[in-house]
């Protein structure tokens, strides 16, 4: 035996070597002022590792701790979400990698599995652990099983060839909206990856500067990518997008307290007629504002992530300005740059040196910054309407702003407390629902899953709309802060690509806000507790006195005979009797022991005749 | 067995019979004696901050300096706005706001009451809270008319001037709406009903679009009144609005945060009430009971903040009064520092009181101490009712009731022999008699009385403000004559136990209306249980008709003297009875706080609230009191038509 493992250790070795080529790491940074003084910066951080090596647990560029994860519960295809803020669509255009790497605000994490319900309850609670997030909370009232809204990025179908597993992989989706995304979650995040936030571009990921931005989402997928017929590698990508308010970036740490300034730092526009010494009319400022990314993100880049080794990697920033924007340089060596037409420029970060962007103030011309916003595919928006604490409704606005037909999928995955009514949901408008998917559900035990294919005509708006029934929770199952509401997690809209300009199968994405619901909530302040107290005291008592006085304790002779109970007794006690005298053991006596007392010799029944019609199923007495 | 027996016997005890009236007028008594010791102080409390989220007044306000700058070119700016069309100060106000970075968004409304419209243009802006997920948002109002109409310059420019200063910070974790309403009643109404809603649709006498920007559940709503004109003005006191629709009340966390930022924090005095003096004395504590008792017993709105109650939106207004020495920066500081004690909430307002008594800004009574007074009022009518029941089924009294002829001989009473047990008892035989009530009369008529109730309401909310006036005044003829003609044509005919079922079926139908209603609105239900006291006590007037026989040949001098003398009592009885009817109640009211112009300003208002609002103190006063009071005074009249002949 050990001999066979001595022979195929150079093998593995051998393949090892081999698969060492497809190890690789990039780290990316894409960079866009957007207007109103704010920047887009967009983290991606992709490392890759071929399945062999994966299967034989080594790892190079890819984090251990959740390879061992995906190992442990059978996970192919992993997305987890935590995203904080809103996307401002209309002043900031379509969303950054067409809305693929957000989530719904909170947490969101879905899977493609093979296996059972474990594995899921497995992985939950392992990221849980993984990520300081309150994962666990996933349980199967907020876990869906989306149908349309999905598809799998990597090459499932491939992978599962090559493992030749036969079953099919199942896709399961769950969201936290409730779940504050925190330094904590963004801690482990790092750590994930090579650098560790020490070097390279994710040394600009601080959580001050990150949990200060207007909005921010950070993502781990996991996806296989198998070449068919040839190799599969295991690819984790890493992403953290945020917008950050530059002028409030820029604060200084030690004073975040935004001051009013100096009336001589405020622009007045003397224009105004009674612009005085004491009045002034506060100006926007002209041009773009100064800004260096040491100032937005409070240091510069420390160098390039640069992990030696053979292996493919690669270090870059792009940055997207206007051509005309000029923009300065600082670090020690000099950086290989290249610019394209439309002025986006691209970096290559150095080794062992700081990296610094200087954006002087300048005024651009006005063509410079509307050309740059490209329209979002959808508009949409979800409201809560109604007041009161038994109904509610869910108004959801969806308006396509472009001159083609838009298919999309709207995915809705409600708590059970919050009961639609399916009977009231009405499309308006100019759209058509092509498909409904729907799963009701069940108290305590599951959310309602409805997912609509809907079709939206040219340049129109829909106009979604149901009703629901608010449900009165158990005491305890309302949270410590029942008053507060509870949140809805967002819907999940999914731009489906058309058939002429077919950009990928995934098509876009888009999430609504969460909502807060108010349900009933009984006042849990103390005379409510003591008034829960006392009558439970009371039921308790009461009920056990009453339940000794009025039941009538009666011997089994005096029963009201009941026609059919009597026949099947009797048919019972004779197959009793018939086995009894079969099995040699003498005539046995049947009855049914239900509930009451036994006494002196006496067969005696519990009280309800129920109990002795139906009797016999119990224990059985042989005397 | 022996205490039931005792009870039986005291069932019939005469005593017991003639109590309820002394107990219903004790019970009013009480009533009104208990609200009288509630400024004392052993019966009301301190008031105190109940949410520990909200830690009033504990950050330091950093709206000063250049801001001041900023206010009053605003305010400069405001000005100018007023002078130009509703169009462009429209426009104007939302170029601020869009200037300064928040979404911009406008909505009109109209509404068609008494043949008027009532229209106008709300434009308001969202400033997201960077850490805010659009779950949760609070409102900075400032109407651009306030309450008594005056353009609201310096609150208006102090909301803009907020916008911008809160624009900077980060720490919002709830979105932040600026609402800039056309006035300070309909406005926001129409603004918050929109909210809550997918669309209004539009009905003959309403037209609200629906609002295209939206955040997420309001927390809380604080409006500013501060009418100084461009050139500012320094104010004195703080007033404190907080009444909604309804009588509903905010939380009383969100007034005590307020007092408590504005006098603590920054040293302004606040009153309630327009009371400015308030030396915290059983005099000046009991006037502003009363004053806040009247405001929530109307219903209507007081303030910007009023629209908000119904929605359970906690909000209050913020309202300067006097000439004192604080500036707008201390108003602005103190919104700062409200909002920032709003912002630090956890859960929706809710671990104060909701109902409450204020009778100074920092001593309130809560609602089991003030309750009572209500109630027992309001029991009152039950007792009554309940005697008047256990009257009707007495059999008339046939001997006692008939003045005995001087020879004439006692007829002895028939007796009947009673055994229980060993016991054995003579009893009159009248004493046993069960009485079968005949009920159909008796409720048709209560009924009848209570449906014409919605005539009243029907015309007054439907008339056209020139009609107004002579349909109230048809009114006020009509509610005086239809008991007259219900005595004359109904009830004098009926025999006395209808009369007393009638009566004890109103009685009874009051009593409960002002319970329930006195958990919902208590100044609506105590004001309204004081106006109906007299109705308890309520029995049909001595006759001022000649028998029969009499008329047709002479007058005898005799009955002309008896007439007389009921007539000595039946004037007075009916004068103060007519002083307490509905319209003629309405009619004082008018006078004390309306002054001499018409009648049909109350009306119209009324009528606005009922429609556009939804207040239901008409509803209250046409379908509870107004039938009650018919009821009972065709009961008094009833007497007077009776024929002396039918007495016997």
């Amino acid at each position: 035996m050990r001999l066979s493992i001595l022979l195929t250790l150079p093998a593995t070795l051998l393949s090892l070597i081999y698969a060492q080529e497809q190890h690789s790491y990039t780290e990316h940074l894409h960079l866009k002022p957007l207007p109103d003084n704010s920047l887009y910066a967009g983290f991606t951080f992709t490392s890759t590792t071929p399945y062999t090596a994966y299967a034989s647990n080594h790892f190079r560029y890819f984090p251990r701790s959740l390879a061992q994860i995906l190992q442990y519960t059978h996970t192919a295809e992993l997305h987890l979400r935590f995203a904080l803020g809103r996307w401002d669509e209309e002043s900031w255009g379509s969303r950054p990698r067409r809305g693929l790497r957000e989530g719904g605000n909170g947490v969101e994490l879905w899977a493609w599995m093979d296996g059972a319900e474990e594995g899921w309850s497995d992985l939950v609670n392992s990221l849980s652990g993984l990520f300081c997030a309150s994962l666990n909370f996933v349980d199967s009232g907020k876990t869906t099983r989306p149908v349309l809204s999905f598809e799998p990025e990597g090459t499932l179908e491939e992978l599962q060839r090559k493992r030749s597993r036969t079953g099919e992989l199942r896709l399961l989706h769950g969201m936290l909206p409730h779940e504050v995304v925190c330094t904590e979650n963004l801690t482990p995040f790092l750590k994930l990856l090579p650098c560790k936030g020490k070097a390279g571009i994710s040394s600009l990921l601080d959580g001050h500067k990150l949990f200060d931005a207007n909005w921010q989402t950070m993502a781990v997928d996991v996806r296989p990518v198998c070449t068919p017929g040839g190799d599969c590698i295991l690819e984790i990508e890493q992403t953290v997008d945020m917008v950050l308010d530059i002028e409030r970036s820029m604060r200084p740490r030690e004073s975040p307290i935004p001051r009013p300034l100096p009336i001589e730092d405020v622009t007045c526009d003397e224009t105004k007629g009674y612009n005085g010494h004491d009045t002034c009319y506060p100006r926007r400022p002209k041009g773009e504002t100064a800004w260096s990314l040491s100032s937005v993100f409070g240091r510069p880049i420390r160098g390039s992530c640069a992990l030696g080794g053979s292996e493919k990697q690669e270090y870059d920033i792009t940055f997207e300005v206007p051509s005309e924007r000029t923009v300065e340089i600082t670090s020690e060596t000099t950086i290989p740059q290249s610019t394209t037409s439309s002025g986006s420029r691209t970096y290559r970060l150095p080794q062992n040196a700081d990296f610094d962007l200087n954006l002087p103030h300048q005024v651009l011309g006005s063509s410079a910054q509307a050309s740059t916003l490209e329209q979002p595919p959808l508009y949409a928006s979800r409201q809560l309407t109604g007041h009161g604490a038994e109904r509610g409704g869910m108004h959801t606005l969806l308006r396509n702003p472009h001159p083609y037909t838009q298919r999309i999928v709207y995915l809705e995955s409600l708590p059970w407390f919050l009961r639609p009514y399916m009977h009231t949901l009405a499309l308006s408008g100019a759209g058509k629902m092509e498909k409904m998917f729907y799963t009701p559900l069940l108290d305590r035990k599951r959310g309602t899953h409805l997912e609509l294919l809907i079709e939206i005509q040219p340049l129109s708006t829909v106009e979604l709309t149901y009703d629901f029934e608010k449900a009165i929770l158990r005491y305890t199952e309302y949270p410590p802060d029942a008053n507060r509401g509870f949140d809805i997690p967002a819907a999940i809209i999914r731009v489906l690509p058309s058939s002429n300009n077919s950009q990928s199968k995934q098509g876009s994405y888009l999430r609504t806000t969460s909502l807060l619901l108010p349900l009933p909530t009984p006042d849990f302040s103390m005379p409510y507790n003591v008034i829960i107290l006392t009558s439970t005291v009371i039921a308790l008592g009461f009920g056990s006195i009453f339940n000794l006085l009025v039941r009538r304790f009666v011997l089994v002779e005096e029963v009201p005979g009941n026609a059919i109970a009597g026949v099947v007794r009797r048919v019972r006690d004779g197959v009793a009797r018939i086995r009894g005298m079969v099995k040699g053991g003498g005539v046995g006596r049947v009855d049914n022991g239900g509930g009451g007392v036994v006494k002196k010799g006496e067969e005696v029944v519990g009280g309800e005749v129920r109990k002795v019609d139906g009797g016999g199923r119990g224990g059985k007495k042989d005397r | 067995m022996a205490l039931s027996a005792r009870l039986l016997a005291l069932r019939r005890s005469p005593v017991l019979l003639k109590l309820p009236p002394y107990l219903s007028a004790l019970c009013i008594l009480v009533g009104l004696g208990w609200l009288l010791i509630l400024p004392l102080n052993e019966y009301s409390r301190q008031t105190y901050i109940s949410e520990n989220a909200i830690l009033p007044g504990q950050v330091h306000t950093y709206f000063g300096g250049s801001e001041h700058n900023v206010f009053r070119a605003y305010r400069q700016e405001v000005y100018g706005l007023s002078e130009r069309s509703d169009h462009e100060r429209i426009a104007g106000l939302g170029n601020v706001m869009r200037e300064q970075g928040l979404k911009v968004a406008n909505q009109s409304y109209s509404w068609n009451v008494a043949g008027e419209e009532i229209s106008g243009t709300n434009v308001y802006g969202l400033l997201k809270g960077p850490r805010a997920d659009a779950t949760e948002a609070m409102v900075l109002i400032a109407a651009w008319r306030n309450f008594e109409g005056d353009i609201n310059y310096s609150g208006v420019a102090l909301a803009l001037t907020m916008a911008r200063y809160f624009k900077r910070w980060s720490i919002w974790s709830k979105d932040i709406l600026i609402l800039i309403s056309e006035d300070s009643t309909y406005g926001p109404e129409a603004w918050v009903s929109a909210y809550h809603t997918t669309s209004i649709t539009p009905t003959a006498n309403r037209n609200i679009s629906s609002l295209p920007i939206k955040a997420g559940a309001l927390q809380g709503a604080v409006a500013l009144d501060y009418p100084a004109g461009p050139w500012g003005q320094r104010f004195d006191k703080l007033d404190i609005a907080y009444d909604g629709i309804n009588g509903a009340l905010p939380n009383l966390d969100l007034f005590n945060t307020a007092v408590q930022v504005a006098s603590s924090q920054m040293g302004i005095g606040c009153s309630l009430h327009n009371l400015k003096d308030h030396s915290d004395s059983y005099k000046d504590r009991l006037k502003t009971i009363s004053k806040g008792l009247i405001t929530q017993s109307v219903g209507h709105a007081t303030g910007p903040h009023s629209a908000f109650m119904p929605y359970h939106v906690d909000a209050i207004t913020l309202k300067t009064i006097g000439d004192g020495w604080h500036d707008e920066m201390t108003l602005g500081r103190t919104t700062e520092s409200l909002f920032r004690s709003i912002n630090n909430l956890l859960e929706h307002l809710h671990q104060s009181f909701f109902f409450y008594v204020l009778m100074n800004t920092n001593r309130f009574v809560s609602i089991g101490n003030y309750l009572p007074a209500a109630m027992i009022i309001a029991g009152s009518f039950s007792i009554s009712a309940l005697a008047l029941w256990v009257q009707s089924g007495k059999p008339t009294p046939s001997e006692g009731a008939k003045p005995m002829s001087p020879g004439e001989k006692r007829k002895q009473p028939e007796m009947a022999v009673v055994k229980d047990g060993k016991n054995v008892a003579l009893v009159p035989k009248e004493e046993l008699e069960v009485i079968e009530r005949k009920m159909f009369i008796p409720a048709a008529v209560v009924l009848g009385v209570h449906l014409a109730g919605f005539i009243p309401l029907y015309a007054l909310n439907h008339a056209t403000r020139s009609n107004i006036p002579y349909t109230f005044i048809t009114l006020t003829a009509a509610t005086l004559i239809l008991p007259q003609y219900l005595a004359r044509h109904i009830l004098s005919n009926l025999p006395p136990q209808h009369i007393f079922i009638i009566q004890s079926l109103s009685l009874l139908l009051l009593g409960a209306t002002l319970s329930t209603l006195s958990t919902l609105n208590f100044s609506l239900a105590f004001l309204l249980g004081l106006l109906c006291s007299p109705l308890s006590f309520v029995r049909p007037l001595p006759s001022l008709r000649f028998s029969l026989e009499q008329t047709t040949r002479y007058v005898s001098t005799d009955d002309a003297a008896g007439i007389a003398a009921n007539l000595a009592v039946v004037a007075p009885v009916s004068a103060l009875f007519v002083a307490v009817s509905p319209p003629v109640v309405l009619w004082v009211v008018k006078g004390m706080f309306f002054g001499s112009g018409g009648v049909e300003g109350m009306l119209v208002e009324m009528a606005r609230g009922w429609v556009a609002q939804g207040v239901w103190t008409g509803a209250v006063v046409w379908g509870v009191w107004w039938p009650a009071w018919v009821v009972a005074a065709s009961v008094l009249w009833s007497g007077c038509w009776r024929r002396p002949a039918d007495e016997v």
